[in-house]
């Protein structure tokens, strides 16, 4: 009896193993997701089945938001790509101490996303670093308007999503086998067409990682717009919180995430297969 | 099709001396071995030639053009890396044709050039395929075919069958020997295995550790008249007798080793430093002994030992036999019987016997 339980387990170890797991999702995340679905097409007031919150959230307001969202997301992501490149590049190519450079390049992600904004705002500031180094240099008279814009918004998702980009691209071009780079070369391509053609096909899978990682959650990023955009500048991630927090309307609040979701979710389809375009 | 020549070639790394004073002619059209052990700098020299590294001084010949500093995508040059390097991101069909869609040629003449290479290295049905379906054997043809596609003046072959089985092995270098032979490009071939070198070469160059090219000629050449006991070691086996040269009372040299006699030879070859008593070292391959029980005639010279150890081959037997001056001599016999009439065991006293013309007299 003993024996045929051992042997049962033992056959059946990776579902053992892969239960508390499979078990979390199903708690947190599967189950959660059922209660949003379910809630947004509740009526709040009347407890019943109805398609009410979405016409009530299906205006050019929402729209707006949504697409602003996706505005600083594309954005974000596309800074985080050209600068991460080729700094991954550079650390898994030429660096030394690789894993020093790593780690002062992912400091930011070790820091509380609070402390990094108002480290920018130190230096953005109408009385901030950068405009009191240029009055006292004589380059401009006024104050530039640095913080609270759109700009602004974009350099600090940027600086705190970059370490999402490294990493995957630094996990592939580590890899990368030079002998590639000499191959293409004998076959009489130059630098840059070795560039097109090789490495960054071969690290595709790092980029299409990276994008996803970073796209995703900057997205539904609330803190960063809401701090350093101002109270105006309304985000998907915000006015999910606001939903939810403030007006404690659940039913529009799941609505909204739910549409906002797919959305989420059709884009970052998109952008997958787009990137394998660029293989050949 | 074009030689290659190197002109008093320099290049070290990190203050080190990898070649130093290199020269070397590489004959247009030949299927050239750099035969060399672990270290000699054959590989530095054929990266050297590929334009991966500079020269520190000297200078590299593509036929009568200087290439010393051309970078190595402008060299009519191509390689057949030692682990393929093939792009794992594309199929057999790109893999073959990037050197040609690099260079900008047309689609349709492309894919008739590519389709004929593969079909010349056997893998036109695999055109499609990526490169992880792939086995070692045939992505060693892909990389082949990658290279030779594109029609190199020189193509260069880093230890091209290192990662592949005995028997893809010998396959392979035959086939290597067919494709030089249709394709009239010159091959460069590196190797530390001797017995590829022999194989597969027109001409053989053969470096030592210190990155110094020994003795360049034909393989038979390299084998049958070594330049010193370094290349009697390394290309094939040999066994080394020290001694001293002895004129006798004709005027001919005999060999003196201590302890075990004197022994006749045919001939020393016109060298400054044969003379009556110089120190010298005689090589004595182990396929040219007769090795038996009981005595023999019509040999000139016999050494007597006892067997210590039987090493079988299958086709041969090695046999190591221990002197009465302690040295231990090899002997390769051909297993030509299925009942040998004379059976060889552990500690048998045996008579080895050799001709003079068979050894080969060396500086010490």
């Amino acid at each position: 009896m003993i024996e045929r339980l051992k042997s049962c387990f033992l056959k059946e170890m990776p579902f053992f193993l892969a239960a508390p797991a499979v078990l979390w999702a199903i708690i947190l995340f599967l189950f959660p997701l059922l209660c949003l679905i379910f809630t947004s097409f509740i009526d709040q007031d009347t407890g019943l089945f109805s398609w009410y919150n979405y016409h009530h959230i299906a205006n050019i307001t929402i729209a707006i938001i949504i697409i602003r969202s996706l505005f600083y997301a594309l954005l974000t992501t596309f800074f985080t790509l050209i600068i991460g490149y080729p700094i991954a590049y550079y650390v898994a190519f030429y660096a030394r101490a690789k894993e020093y450079m790593l780690f002062f390049l992912t400091l930011p992600f070790w820091t509380n996303l609070i402390v990094l904004v108002y480290a920018w705002f130190f230096l953005l500031e109408r009385e901030g670093l950068i405009n009191f180094l240029l009055t006292k240099l004589g380059l401009i008279t006024e104050p530039l308007q640095l913080a609270y814009t759109t700009g602004s918004v974009i350099l600090v998702m940027t600086y705190c999503y970059i370490p999402f980009m490294i990493m995957p691209l630094y996990s592939v071009l580590n890899k990368f086998n030079m002998r590639l780079l000499e191959a293409s070369c004998d076959l009489g391509a130059t630098y840059f067409q070795t560039l097109r053609h090789v490495i960054i096909p071969v690290s595709l899978p790092g980029i299409r990682t990276g994008i996803i990682l970073v796209f995703v959650p900057s997205f539904g990023e609330f803190i960063v717009p809401a701090l350093m955009g101002g109270a105006k500048q309304l985000t998907v991630g915000s006015l999910i919180s606001y939903y939810f927090v403030v007006s404690k309307n659940y039913a529009i609040g799941s609505a909204f995430t739910i549409l906002s979701g797919l959305i989420l979710l059709l884009t970052a389809i998109l952008i997958y297969f787009l990137i394998t375009l660029i293989k050949k | 099709m074009k030689s290659i020549r190197i002109e008093n070639a320099a290049k070290s790394y990190a203050g080190e001396a990898i070649i130093h004073n290199l020269n070397l002619t590489v004959p247009v059209g030949s299927f050239f071995a750099l035969l060399g052990p672990s270290g000699s700098g054959k590989t530095t020299l054929l990266r050297l030639i590929a334009g991966f590294e500079q020269l520190d001084q000297g200078a590299i010949f593509l036929g009568d053009d200087e290439i010393t500093t051309v970078p190595a995508h402008k060299r009519k040059i191509n390689t057949v890396f030692q682990q393929y390097a093939l792009f794992p991101h594309m199929n057999v069909f790109d893999n073959v044709a990037y050197g040609l869609r690099i260079k900008g040629i047309s689609e349709n003449i492309l894919e008739e050039k590519v389709n004929y290479i593969l079909s010349v290295v056997h893998l036109e049905k695999y055109r499609y395929k990526s490169i992880a379906q792939l086995s070692g054997g045939q992505q060693q043809r892909i990389a082949l075919a990658r290279a030779i596609v594109n029609e190199p003046e020189v193509l260069l072959l880093d230890e091209p069958l290192a990662a592949l089985d005995l028997k893809l092995r010998e396959r392979m270098l035959l086939e290597l020997i067919e494709l030089q032979d249709t394709l009239k490009m010159t091959f460069i071939y590196v190797t530390h295995d001797q017995l590829e070198a022999l194989t597969v070469a027109d001409y053989m160059a053969i470096m030592d550790h210190d990155g110094t090219i020994q003795q360049v000629g034909i393989p038979k050449l390299i084998y049958e008249n070594p330049k010193n006991s370094f290349i009697a070691s390394f290309v094939g086996t040999t066994n080394l007798f020290h001694g001293n040269l002895l004129s006798n009372k004709s005027g001919h040299f005999e060999f003196f080793i201590p302890q075990l006699g004197m022994f006749e030879l045919a001939s020393t070859g016109e060298y400054p430093w044969v003379r009556d008593g110089a120190t010298a070292v005689m090589s004595l391959r182990p396929e040219k002994i007769e090795i038996s029980k009981t005595p023999l005639f019509n040999f000139s010279n016999m050494v007597e030992g006892f067997v210590k150890s039987i090493v079988y081959h299958g086709r041969s037997t090695q046999y190591n036999v221990q002197l009465i001056n302690e040295l231990v001599v090899s002997v390769f016999e051909q297993n030509e019987d299925h009942f040998p009439q004379e059976v060889i065991d552990y500690d048998d006293h045996v008579y080895l016997y050799w001709q003079k013309e068979n050894v080969v007299i060396l500086e010490s």
